[in-house]
């Protein structure tokens, strides 16, 4: 009885109704996952109304189009039968900027057909290969229109998908993919898509389903995938700390090559793009499991062998950069004081060599006490040297047109097959990126293209050339840097000043770094941006805040011509 | 018409099979009915857990509502909120004209689909830094071409019609304020199952513009729906526990209690079947061991009492048969002289010779009187013994109606002898059957009124039976067991005709106990009476029946043509009330 009482009192004085407990393991099942996917938000196309006039049913048209990938009834409805047959989605998706105007002609009684036109600025091109090229310029494509009963159908239109920018904004995804180098097999080589997200699977399926698909045109040859043909991917769950590959297809986990490349594929397409981001990736191969990447494995995929080493010039002498700044010179003659020799370029690895252009040729030299200057490329057009993952230095020799290559273990020059195209174009400059294949050329001055090399070993060339950027006629190219994998630096000396662009050499993706000095050359890496500026007491170094807007001098005299291993 | 017959058969089978299932129905009900009236633990436990699923089921009830409203009200109460402060946001970035000069520069933008983008990229979290939104959104502009949106894989074909109609009533009356949601199981593309959400929706109506924008929110409800089965589950199991403990409880509790009352029943059982040593045990001092302590007590002073009236009786028998004895050899003395008195009466004037012939009379009654007397004492000492020894039961009948002859013939009364035919042997004491049949045979002629005497002999494998059917006056309801009482006369007015004693019937009854047999009476008011003596073939062997019925044959033939209400039969006998006698 008493019992009873006190149980009575305890619960009706209020205890609390959660109790308060030691400390226990969570076992964060619920929602810990990660969730494989990204919020979106969809154009929601309607169907004609029978009380739009030309302008409103081309306008519904575009947005159905946009939602076309969800639902390509909608589009369907505001077709005639005829259009309907005729008209296909397939094709490059072309995207124009949100503000176009439909032009509709005066309105006539007696026709029942009205042709209008639509007209806007282009913006750009996304690719079957899901590559995005951006384009720029007027952009106008006719429509016809039927008078129907229940109002306007399409009878006419272009091929393919008409997008506006905020379509795309909306319904793609700028994507990193990764492949691997073709000739050195040991680096990763990025690749830039715009991917549609789907409704019907996650992100995560979306990247790896891309993935598992041949890389853009513009890689095409230069790279390799770990994926054998046939393989599929069954499913992707998220696990409590961990996310879950089940793929099927003829996948052996016994050749440990495939599998680190497989893994390192996986693992860099997903946490780029934000997915499985600090957790583990297990593959699962027919139901069995294949590998599981720990998330802070080392991954040396996208590891250039470059470590924190920066040099600058100084009176014609290589000196190294230290983080106070000034630091010693270079062992050997790089860095001795010396007239001749400008254009310098250093190679990676723990003992780097460095090249550099002299007027008959160009020459290199180890960074050790002994090392001396020697000639290994002769040449007076040469374009500055460059050098590649693989050890070999490269240059371009302008006045046969030529790409030479020269192996410092075999210490021989070979000649590299270049497009056709090449030939007739003045080439400046030519810098192979620190993943080893792409590969930015200046032809004449106002142009920079984007290669790649591709094939292997003899049989490696130059290919896949592609427009990146252009400026206007009397502007100057002054210098290229790569900064990354897909970020490259363009330096324009301009009639109305000076612009540093970083451009993504995947997309075309600009962005504008701030100028307040004249800068002579850029060099970069990662984030660091180095560049020399000319002062009325000589030059001096400057370093790029990590803010990306402001610049602070690292070297006030007597240091210029900024390096970093590679690029 | 063998159709018809097949027909009938089958109608005739279906039936029986109805009334087989009918009657085994009923036994198992009767069964049922009997072990629930017997078993008061049945009955406390029984009642227990119907008490207790009602309560529990009631609480239950009530307790999960409870629940079940508070927790789908506060997640709606959430989901409105938060769906109207998206359709602020929405209204508010949509509207063209803004006081904010920040906004009026790029004032291009307002009002289309890059307004409306933006403000999505909020509300559903597609932004740079923005989170995944636990519900999706729709956003229909029906008029307006390029001004829909959704988040996730809604499609406009997920609102529920109802709510359409709905918002699509509000437009039309313009209400645009007016907010509604409903709960519906609706299943996304993508997905193979229905999901229960939640679905509210709104408007916002543009004035400057005249858009209108149905916003719809779409909440899942499967969490909530989940702990909700969750809780139901506990309830369901915890209510379930419950009910089977309090049902426990009960029994244990209706054990305690019943196991000494039913203990208390076994003993006051046996008590009565005479075990009067018979006593409980005391265990404590509770209600129930007092009871124990006061069952024992009567049972202790019953036993006092019954061996006092033994004595007592023992005393009575011993008394009677001294007197008898003694009385003997004064009567034999008296007796002598009288017969010498009797033997000179011719002598002896008219008044005393009358005098002698009475006084011989009323000695031989007298004399047979205290035979009786000493034949009962014999019986009540327990001294009678048979001499057994096979008879044919016919026989033995005749010599007694030969015996009874005079009688009858003085009463004008006619036999009437139904004996069959083969012989009918016995094992029997043959002086004592003859004298049972005698009685019964003085008794039928005495109250026979003169009319016919029926005697049947009936026999079958076990037993052997004697009826003797009178139509005089017949028995009163009741009189057919109080014949066989000592000195028991129907109508105490009425004078002994031929003399009995008043103990005939007695000693003829235990005449046939003493052969295992049976002796009643049956009679009826107007209809006469008929006596049935059975014995066994074999002595010592128990009797399963009769081969003669009780009730005389025409009697019985009347009650089944008239097929009216049986009249009350009560057993004849205490030694045959146990057997089924027709």
């Amino acid at each position: 009885m008493l019992a009873v009482v006190a149980a009575t009192v305890l619960a009706g004085s209020g205890c609390s109704v959660i109790q308060v407990t030691g400390p226990y393991t969570v076992n964060d099942n619920q929602g810990g996952g990660d969730p494989l996917n990204k919020p979106f938000q969809r154009m929601i196309a309607i169907a004609p109304q029978p009380g739009w006039g030309p302008e409103d049913t081309i306008r519904g048209l575009q947005a159905a189009m946009a939602a076309y990938a969800d639902d390509p009834s909608v589009l369907a409805g505001y077709l005639t039968p005829e259009a309907r047959a005729k008209w296909t989605a397939a094709g490059p998706v072309t995207v124009i900027q949100d503000a176009y105007e439909v032009a509709v002609p005066p309105p006539r009684e007696s026709e029942t057909t009205v042709k209008v036109s639509l007209k806007g600025h282009y913006v750009a091109l996304i690719n079957e290969d899901d590559s995005y090229k951006p384009t720029a310029g007027p952009w106008e494509r006719p429509f016809e229109l039927v008078k129907m009963p229940e109002g306007y159908r399409v009878s006419n239109l272009p091929q393919g998908l008409l997008l506006t920018e905020s379509d795309v904004a909306r319904a793609y995804r700028p994507t990193n993919l990764y492949y691997v180098n073709r000739s050195t097999q040991d680096r990763l080589v990025v690749d830039r898509v715009r991917l549609r997200l789907k409704t019907t699977e996650t992100f995560a399926q979306t990247v790896l389903e891309r993935l598992l698909q041949p890389p853009t045109e513009a890689l095409r040859g230069a790279v390799t995938s770990s994926f054998p043909a046939g393989t599929k991917i069954e499913s992707i769950r998220s696990g409590e700390d961990r996310v879950i590959i089940n793929l099927s297809g003829p996948l052996s986990s016994l050749d440990l090559t495939a599998t680190t490349t497989l893994t390192g594929q996986i693992r860099n397409s997903l946490s780029t793009n934000e997915i499985a981001k600090g957790r583990t990736i297990e593959i699962v191969v027919d139901g069995e499991t294949y590998t599981t990447d720990l998330p802070d494995s080392d991954d040396r995929w996208l590891d250039d062998d470059v470590g924190d080493s920066a040099y600058y010039v100084s009176k014609g002498a290589v000196h190294y950069l230290t983080k106070e700044g000034r630091g010693g010179a270079v062992a050997g003659a790089a860095g001795e004081q010396r007239d001749g020799y400008d254009h310098f370029a250093v190679s990676a690895g723990p003992n780097p060599l460095i090249a550099a252009r002299t007027s008959t040729g160009i020459s290199v030299a180890g960074i050790a006490p002994e090392g001396v200057w020697q000639e290994v490329i002769r040449g007076d057009d040469l374009t500055p040297p460059t050098w590649n993952r693989d050890g070999s230095l490269w240059t371009y020799d302008g006045k046969n047109g030529v790409l030479l290559k020269y192996d410092p273990s075999r210490n021989r020059v070979e000649p590299v097959e270049v497009p056709e195209e090449l030939d007739k174009l003045d080439v400046n400059q030519f810098r192979i990126a620190r993943d080893g294949v792409r590969v930015a050329v200046t032809t004449g001055e106002e142009t920079v293209q984007i290669g790649a090399l591709t094939g292997e070993g003899a049989g490696t060339k130059l290919g896949n050339l592609q427009f990146l950027t252009t400026t206007d006629t009397g502007n100057e190219i002054r210098d290229i840097a790569w900064r990354d994998d897909e970020h490259l630096l363009v330096l324009v000396e301009g009639t109305a000043g000076q612009t540093l662009n970083e451009i993504n050499v995947g997309d075309g993706e600009t962005t504008g770094v701030p100028l307040k000095d004249r800068l002579q050359s850029v060099a970069a890496f990662k984030d660091q941006v180095l560049a020399e500026v000319a002062t009325d007491n000589g030059n001096k170094l400057m370093v790029l805040n990590q803010d990306q807007q402001t610049w602070t001098a690292k070297i006030d005299s007597d240091a210029g011509t900024p390096l970093f291993p590679l690029g | 018409m063998p159709p018809t017959k097949k027909k009938r058969t089958r109608r005739r089978t279906l039936r029986q099979i109805l009334g087989g299932v009918r009657r085994r129905l009923r036994r198992a009900a009767g069964r049922t009915r009997s072990v629930w009236r017997r078993s008061l633990q049945l009955q406390v436990v029984t009642s227990t857990l119907v008490i207790s699923v009602i309560v529990v089921v009631v609480l239950g009830t009530f307790l999960f509502q409870q629940i079940n409203k508070s927790v789908v009200e506060s997640s709606q109460r959430s989901a409105a909120s938060e769906a109207f402060a998206d359709r602020l946001q929405i209204a508010d970035a949509l509207a063209p004209e803004t006081d904010d000069p920040a906004k009026q520069a790029d004032g291009g933008k307002q009002g289309s689909g890059n307004a409306l983008d933006e403000v999505m990229d909020t509300v559903t979290g597609s932004g740079e830094n923005g989170s995944e939104k636990r519900y999706e959104v729709l956003v229909l502009n029906r008029t307006t071409p390029g001004q829909s949106r959704a988040s996730g894989s809604v499609v406009a074909d997920n609102v529920p019609q109802s709510l359409r109609l709905t918002l699509k009533r509000n437009i039309d009356a313009y209400k645009f304020d007016d907010v509604s949601g409903t709960i519906q199981a609706i299943r996304f593309r993508g997905e193979s199952q229905p999901r229960l959400t939640y679905v509210v929706g709104g408007i916002v109506h543009l004035t400057t513009n005249g858009r209108t924008y149905e916003v719809y929110h779409f909440f899942p409800f499967d969490d909530e729906e989940e702990l909700l089965s969750n809780v139901r589950l506990a309830i369901v199991v915890v209510g379930l526990g419950l009910v089977l403990l309090l049902a426990a409880i009960a029994y244990l509790v209706a054990r305690q209690v019943v196991t000494p009352v039913r203990l208390a029943r076994q003993a006051a059982e046996r008590l009565a079947s005479g075990k009067l040593d018979e006593r409980l045990k005391v265990r404590g001092e509770d209600d129930l061991a007092r009871l124990a302590n006061s069952f024992n007590e009567m049972a202790a002073n019953l036993a006092l009492k019954i061996h006092q009236l033994e004595e007592l009786s023992q005393v009575q028998r011993q008394f009677v048969s001294d007197v008898s004895h003694e009385l003997r050899t004064p009567l034999t003395t008296v007796r002598m002289a009288a017969d010498l008195l009797y033997d000179a009466r011719e002598d002896f004037e008219p008044m005393a010779a009358r005098s002698a012939e009475l006084m011989q009379a009323q000695l031989e009654r007298f004399e047979s009187m205290l035979a009786d007397l000493l034949e009962i004492s014999r019986y009540d000492a327990g001294a009678a013994t048979l001499d057994l020894e096979p008879v044919d039961i016919r026989d033995v009948v005749l010599r007694a109606i030969g015996d009874s002859e005079a009688l009858a013939e003085r009463h004008s009364t006619r036999f009437e002898l139904r004996l069959p035919n083969e012989p009918c042997m016995a094992e029997i004491d043959n002086r004592r059957v003859e004298r049972i049949l005698r009685n019964l045979l003085f008794n039928a002629i005495e109250h026979g009124e003169g009319r016919d005497i029926v005697v049947t002999v009936g026999a079958d494998r076990d037993a052997v039976a004697v009826a003797v059917r009178d139509h005089g006056i017949g028995l009163k309801p009741g009189e057919d067991t109080m014949v066989f009482d000592r000195f028991w006369r129907a109508d105490p007015s009425r004078a002994r005709t031929i003399g009995g004693t008043g103990l005939g019937l007695a000693i003829s009854r235990e005449d046939a106990a003493l052969h295992g047999g049976w002796l009643q009476a049956w009679g009826q008011p107007g209809e006469g009476s008929q006596f049935r003596l059975t014995l066994p073939r074999n002595a010592g062997v128990d009797l399963k029946g009769s081969p003669l019925s009780l009730v005389p044959p025409e009697i019985e033939m009347r009650r089944t043509w008239r097929t009216a209400m049986t009249p009350v039969l009560l057993p004849a006998s205490a030694d045959g009330a146990d057997h089924d006698e027709d």
